[in-house]
């Protein structure tokens, strides 16, 4: 039952009409039904694994709270992050390292031995990795005394499988989550409309500009050893769009459905493409909820930049590193590029580090110039080209196709104004081009002020011709084929 | 009524007569665009009396491309309505024909068989929520109510009745202004070159069970009896023909012998006239594909099976 499926659109009213029905205080265990049968509808077994995480961190989370024993609730927190982390390890990697391991092994041994390592063979449930990671943060919370262990085992179970964010996130914390269950689930009219443009822009993210973007993408970066420079060079940008719209739609529309609950999700994009650097881009604007989970739960604990210059270098990689792995399995497949991914983003963190006193000395040597527009648009644009460049291994079959599309594009550059012109552009690429520009446009008024409130204060006819130009536009243009979101597939 | 609810109603309805607007413009463009649908043949032919209906998935097809019907119609001075429909099975085809026969009146109906049409559900209760079927069928009420029956009676999902109504795969049709064309057609006069691997990536797509399902081939030959019923009821008399595909082709067809026991079984008890002229034309310069006849063959298939078939019953 995806977001942009019929059965979702008759779900949702239903779930709300039932919940609307019940008195406040009966309504999280209506909302913990619809979850379960949401997210069962996917894979029936899934609902045991999302069961098995519930009562895993609830047992753990209510027991740190109750010793006085600081060894004891080490254990329990490391038997919890062993259980859930090791599953989500096990899940993803397994099959993937025993076929490196067996690979090697054929590469080292005589010829005729061969080895075989047993296999999972298990598909791992969809969403897993965003609910281990919330049942994770629960746990550390708990231990850390942020949070005190929730005594209602139904909140803690709808706090992982509520449905709306189960498949792609946000990684939202217990500690702005839990407290919302006590409100009643009750809806204010602002959250409403909130609610309700959030899900119809999530929308037309996904099903008009990801999906249209998408079939280009494939095509292209499926015969990458056979496509032209410009065929690459369109899928590298559609993709960075692609991606973009795909999962921001999604979570615009999980953010938006909650809000029709009464329950604020937090946000989880901010415009990435006009991040004045990769530092900014993965800090504050791309997938916010992991990258404030890898900053409290990863990147502080290693000592983050207060352990020396060194430590700080080591730790930013380690962190991107470990952020590629996460990503791993992401919709295409488990393997090197994710790890080349999560690198060469760490490492863009480490020239950004190394130059920061040519930049400091700039700032302060030449404020107006630096204050410019032109400069800030320079920043944009070699930021999204530097992310632009790390999603090519991202979305690549292998690192060799991911070096080897880099290699053409870089070879052709020069004579890109030549071939450009003689390009057999098709009308989907005209319709991709347009809505990508009709997306920038949108964000740039966006980044000076907020679209919604600028809606809000305009006259009520230009906005409700906003919302069915919206609407239609949907129902005219969008791809509505079951696509699935990119970052729900593991 | 607080004021939120009456501007939610009012944007609601606005919004319907928006739709209705835009649904009402694709329903024109079915009506400009159309050809090769089935149901937009029916609503659209003047004539109520036919002398042969064609019914059948994508080999049938190619007896209404480019002018051939017309050929035939002059050749054998009958009047003949092809109402054959890629990739669908008898029940689809069981569908069309209670379509036409509630105002149009045939005497035969020349039902041209595949065996992959008969192994799996993709082929028919799911081809009715095809979009690509649904966007080019044009609305009628009493179809929608049939589309209902078959929905509660057949299997056919819910979701197909919910967008034939709803008009949706019309709306969001990304080739609104690209004319009903089957793909094979703009090949009919190409000759194929024929291919194993291009065989084989045909075999899988036809028969997506590698082993047929017993239950679920009963279950087709058992509609397929219900379509010979149907055509009896309206004095119309059913024959069975099996049009030629390539040798190498028609090799790797998976347990083609019983279905073409089973089927003669099923006809002969029926009553119908069964022709397999499967293996009779094996020249490759008779096909545009793997499997399909372009004009050269099919212009040979006429003159050497088919017309005996439609004059002399």
């Amino acid at each position: 039952m995806l977001f942009n499926s019929l059965g979702f659109f008759l779900f949702l009213p239903l779930v709300l009409a039932v919940r609307a029905a019940l008195p406040p205080r009966r309504r999280w265990a209506w909302l913990l039904i619809a979850s379960y049968g949401f997210y069962a509808s996917f894979e029936p077994s899934g609902a045991l694994y999302l069961a098995a995480v519930t009562l895993v961190i609830y047992g753990c989370g209510w027991g740190m709270e109750r010793s006085p024993h600081r060894q004891v609730r080490v254990a329990l927190l490391s038997a919890g992050l062993v259980i859930v982390l090791g599953l989500l390890v096990t899940f993803k990697f397994y099959d993937f390292v025993a076929g490196e391991i067996e690979r090697a092994g054929a590469a080292l041994l005589a010829a005729d031995t061969t080895f075989r390592l047993p296999r999972l063979g298990v598909a791992a449930p969809v969403g897993f990795s965003f609910y281990a990671f919330s049942a994770a943060s629960y746990l550390i919370d708990v231990y850390l005394g942020r949070l005190s262990a929730a005594r209602h085992g139904g909140h803690v179970a709808l706090y992982t499988a509520f449905f709306p964010k189960i498949l792609a996130g946000p990684i939202e914390r217990a500690t702005t989550f839990l407290p919302q269950l006590g409100e009643g689930l009750r809806a204010h009219p602002e959250q409403i409309i909130a609610g309700a443009q959030l899900i119809g822009w999530g929308l037309f993210k996904k099903v008009v500009i990801a999906d249209n973007l998408a079939p280009l993408v494939d095509r292209t970066f499926s015969i990458a050893a056979y496509a032209t420079p410009i065929d690459l060079l369109v899928a590298v940008y559609f993709f960075a769009f692609q991606i973009y719209c795909d999962f921001s739609g999604y979570t615009d529309i999980a953010i938006g459905v909650s809000l029709l609950f009464g329950i604020k999700l937090m946000e989880n994009f901010r415009r990435p493409y006009l991040a004045r650097s990769t530092a900014e881009f993965w800090a504050d604007r791309w997938h916010i909820s992991l990258a404030h989970w890898f900053r409290d739960y990863l990147y502080f604990p290693l000592g983050g930049s207060r352990a020396g210059a060194l430590r700080r270098y080591a730790n930013l990689m380690t962190v991107f590193v470990i952020s590629g792995l996460w990503h791993a399995g992401l919709g295409y497949g488990v393997g090197w590029t994710f790890m080349v991914w999560g690198a060469l983003n760490g490492f863009y963190q480490w020239v950004r580090l190394a130059t920061a006193p040519l930049r400091r000395w700039f700032t302060v040597r030449l404020p107006r110039l630096s204050a410019s527009t032109l400069v800030y648009v320079l920043q944009v644009l070699v930021t999204f080209h530097l992310i632009a460049i790390a999603w090519i291994f991202f979305r690549a079959a292998s690192v060799g196709d991911g070096v080897l599309i880099l290699q053409k594009i870089a070879g052709s550059l020069a004579q890109l104004p030549s071939l450009l012109p003689r390009y057999p552009f098709t009308a989907d690429h005209y319709l991709g081009f347009g809505l990508i520009a009709f997306l920038i446009f949108v964000e740039v008024l966006d980044e000076h002020r907020s679209i919604w409130k600028r809606l809000a204060a305009a006259p009520v006819v230009l906005r409700w011709s906003v919302y069915y130009a919206a609407i239609f536009a949907v129902l005219i243009l969008g791809r509505w084929q079951m696509r699935e979101f990119i970052y729900m597939q593991f | 009524m607080t004021n939120l609810r009456r501007s939610a109603l009012l944007f609601l309805a606005i919004g319907l007569i928006l739709y209705g607007a835009v649904y009402f413009g694709s329903e024109r463009l079915v009506y400009r665009t159309g050809d090769s649908n089935p149901f937009y043949k029916i609503a659209t032919t003047e004539d109520r009396a036919f002398d042969w209906v064609i019914l059948g998935a994508s080999h049938a097809m190619p007896l209404d491309f480019a002018d051939f019907n017309a050929q035939m119609e002059r050749e054998t001075g009958l009047r003949i309505l092809n109402l054959a429909t890629p990739g669908t099975g008898p029940l689809y085809n069981r569908f069309v024909l209670e379509r036409f026969f509630r105002r149009h009146r045939t005497r035969r109906v020349l039902y041209v068989l595949d065996s992959f049409a008969f192994y799996s559900t993709r082929w028919n209760e799911d081809r009715f929520a095809d979009a690509k079927l649904l966007r080019r069928t044009p609305f009628d009420p009493a179809l929608a109510w049939q589309l209902a029956r078959y929905s509660l009676n057949d299997g056919v999902r819910a979701t197909a009745v919910l967008d034939y109504i709803f008009g949706f795969s019309k709306i969001n049709n990304r080739e609104r202004f690209e004319s009903d064309i089957w793909e094979g057609e703009t090949t009919f006069d190409r000759v194929a070159r024929l291919s194993a691997a291009a065989d084989a990536k045909r075999i899988d797509y036809l028969y997506p069970d590698a082993v047929p399902d017993p239950a679920v081939f009963s279950r087709y030959l058992a509609v397929l009896e219900t379509l010979i019923a149907l055509a009896g009821q309206e004095n119309a008399q059913v024959v069975a023909i099996k049009t030629p595909v390539p040798a190498q082709f028609y090799g790797k067809l998976p347990n083609e012998d019983a279905f073409n026991d089973a089927i003669s079984d099923l006809l002969a008890t029926e009553n119908v006239a069964f022709h397999e002229f499967s293996r009779e034309m094996d020249e490759p310069g008779f096909y545009f594909d793997t499997d399909h006849l372009n004009r050269a063959g099919l212009t040979a298939f006429f003159s050497r099976y088919l017309k005996a078939v439609l004059v002399g019953n």
